[in-house]
């Protein structure tokens, strides 16, 4: 789903700091990096790993269909259209602080192109034992049939290392990124997990703000989706947010507490549990 | 709670509807420190004060009055800059000239984030319950989806005035006001524009009220922001977005150093449902420096708290970077609050070994340290 073993990844930005290190960590994962690009460092060698100018050469040398982002965000939409430009079907932008007018036109772009991107502001997507496309620990859970779909990193990470350590396994761990616009939607990664026949169970982890968790319950809901979800939402405690006008309550109505989405979720039958070390016994009863 | 927005104030934003030629009342903007009395005497009374404070319903709360005189309009305005509403104070008074409303109308460009574009919004249903009318008939809102990148067209603006039921010259001056609107989303990457309400007078269509929101992460092109970033945050929130974390005050006495959004907030909500409470949520950000993590550290102690929490989960971020900012605070701060330490993902294993050789123990699981937490707060 998105990604599979068998993916060739070039990594956009190989020869910067974040780069180097991250593709040093996908390859002894086993991650088929099979390119890095960056401008002007065409000929080089990174990690064994052939850099070229542009990500058409990786595609028409190398034959990628994936690519992962570690450029800054001010050169974060030219690498992602360049990317989209040369057909490439998944481009995970891991890079922080990409504007939002950036990614309206990327997402846009991706759509009419029918090709799919990930993030930004994302830790990636894992498919344990088989390929890490990202930069979150490899060694969090093995392989198995409970996907994790996240907003948030490191949170997503203790979720799926309990996970593990319950002896449970993952048949993916993906990312969506905390940022306000994002190449996929939590409910769009829902989606495909739902459709996935290798898993089971779906473990969503969401947080206050927004309203990506009632969409999925609504998502659940209008296509009576049976496979079982086990949520967690942080943020009970937070103080409430400030506001300001009132065009988001008119888009998706007054939604984004903590108990408003814990609430929309159980109505559809979800468990939600009381905190993220409770979520491994909550799977495990579905398995 | 990640934060990448900047708020305008009704004067600030309309500052920019002024560029863009969006009609206002005639306006006047004093700012603190400034001399009411002689700022006063250049306008014309009776008039409407307007206190510019980032909170909302201004007038249930007093913030906005009508003065008859100028003398009246002087004593609120001494009143006005007095006020303060939690960590807000007023920090400029608009005063406008009062409009003669014959009808008054919602419009607003905003961006959807779920879906991913941006949003032109208006009603025909105008003023302070807008929110109630979108709950309540949606059928008085109109929506029309903008395509980035063909932009909003005049017949698509058109469209939506004709909905309103504007005829005439209002037909043309409503469609042009949208265009307007987009235009100030494209140029400065907006992600509100927001008049409520939009007024109808005989003598045409006013914003009396204003309200904008930017994108923080466009700042590296575009210069309002950096300008706007200087008066908009707390001193403690500049060193936050200097050093590159996200900040927030709390009314508890832990001090909190962890990273990731979502993480520091479920450590929070796991404190609270043991009778702990967080002085602050710090997200040290992905992949901090040593720097970063020795200034958020030193940050937190400014603050006095009677413990400090430390709890990290390394993806992009390194344990053996943080172990040794925590190494570096620690020989500076001998007298600092005790601290427990959770560390756990990328680098671990050196993380711990650095601060184990300086005689320093590090949890592996969170649970473990909330319990020594508890313990050391007895």
């Amino acid at each position: 789903m998105y990604i599979s073993e068998n993916s060739k990844v070039v990594v956009q930005g190989i020869t910067g700091n974040q780069g180097k290190f991250h593709t040093q960590l996908m390859l002894e994962y086993g991650t088929n990096v099979v390119a890095g690009v960056t401008p002007k460092k065409g000929g080089q060698e990174v990690l064994g790993v052939p850099v070229y100018n542009t990500v058409q050469e990786a595609v028409d040398e190398k034959g990628v269909d994936t690519s992962i982002i570690f450029v800054p965000a001010r050169f974060t939409y030219g690498a992602v259209m360049e990317s989209l430009d040369a057909g490439v079907n998944m481009t995970c932008i891991i890079t922080e602080g990409v504007p939002v007018f950036d990614m309206v036109r990327l997402v846009e772009t991706a759509k009419a192109k029918g090709l799919n991107l990930i993030g930004p502001n994302t830790p990636g997507m894992l498919i344990p034992d088989k390929i890490k496309l990202g930069i979150m620990p490899g060694d969090m859970a093995h392989f198995g049939d409970v996907a994790v779909i996240a907003k948030s990193g490191t949170l997503s990470y203790e979720i799926t290392k309990a996970l593990g350590n319950a002896d449970v396994g993952v048949s993916a761990y993906i990312g969506i990124g905390g940022d306000p616009v994002r190449g996929k939607t939590l409910t769009e990664a829902f989606e495909c997990y739902v459709k996935d026949s290798g898993t089971n169970v779906i473990v969503l982890i969401g947080e206050i703000g927004g309203d990506d968790e009632e969409k999925v319950a609504q998502y659940i809901k209008d296509q009576n989706v049976n496979k079982p979800v086990v949520a967690y939402i942080a943020g009970k405690s937070a103080p409430e947010g400030k506001r300001m006008g009132h065009a988001g309550a008119i888009i998706s109505g007054n939604v984004g507490t903590a108990q408003g989405k814990i609430d929309a979720l159980e109505a559809v039958g979800a468990k939600v549990t009381e905190t993220p070390w409770d979520i491994p016994e909550a799977v495990k009863t579905y398995l | 709670m990640e934060v990448h927005t900047i708020r305008l104030l009704e004067y600030e934003s309309k500052e920019i509807f002024n560029e863009f030629d969006i009609p206002l009342a005639d306006r006047l903007v004093i700012t603190k420190g400034e001399d009411i009395k002689e700022k006063i005497n250049q306008f014309t009374f009776p008039a409407i004060v307007k206190s510019q404070i980032a909170v909302g319903s201004r007038k249930k709360r007093g913030l906005i009055k009508i003065a008859q005189t100028k003398d009246e309009a002087f004593s609120m305005c001494e009143d006005f800059f007095t006020r303060k509403l939690g960590e807000y104070g007023v920090e400029a008074i608009l005063i406008e000239g009062l409009a003669d409303i014959k009808h008054e109308y919602y419009c607003s460009i905003a961006l959807d984030s779920s879906g991913r574009r941006f949003v032109l919004i208006a009603s025909a249903e105008g003023g302070i319950d807008i929110e109630e009318v979108a709950a309540t008939r949606p059928d008085a809102i109109i929506k029309e989806n903008i395509s980035i990148s063909e932009g909003l067209s005049k017949e698509a603006a058109k469209g939506v005035a004709e909905k309103l039921g504007f005829t005439g010259t209002f037909l043309d001056s409503a469609t042009d006001l949208f265009l307007k609107l987009w235009q100030i989303t494209i140029e400065r990457e907006a992600q509100l524009v927001e008049i409520n309400p939009l007024v109808l007078t005989p003598s045409g269509l006013i914003a009396v009220d204003g309200k904008m929101t930017l994108d923080d992460n466009a700042a590296f092109r575009q210069e309002l922001i950096v300008e706007l970033r200087k008066h908009k945050l707390s001193d403690l929130e500049k060193t936050a977005q200097r050093v590159g974390f996200s900040f927030v005050e709390l009314d508890g006495e832990i001090g909190i150093l962890a990273n990731g959004a979502g993480l520091t907030m479920a450590l929070l909500d796991v404190l609270a449902q043991h009778g702990l409470k967080g002085m602050n949520f710090l997200d040290v950000g992905g992949g901090a420096s040593k720097e970063r993590v020795y200034e958020a550290l030193k940050l937190i102690y400014t603050m006095n708290p009677k413990a400090v929490l430390i709890n990290i989960y390394g993806g992009i971020t390194r344990c053996d970077v943080v172990a040794e900012a925590i190494l570096q605070t620690m020989k500076e701060f001998p007298d600092a609050p005790p601290m427990v330490i959770r560390l756990t993902g990328t680098r671990e294993a050196e993380g711990v070994s650095i601060l184990k050789d300086a005689g320093i123990d590090a949890y592996q699981d969170m649970m473990d340290a909330v319990g020594k937490l508890k313990e050391v707060m007895m």
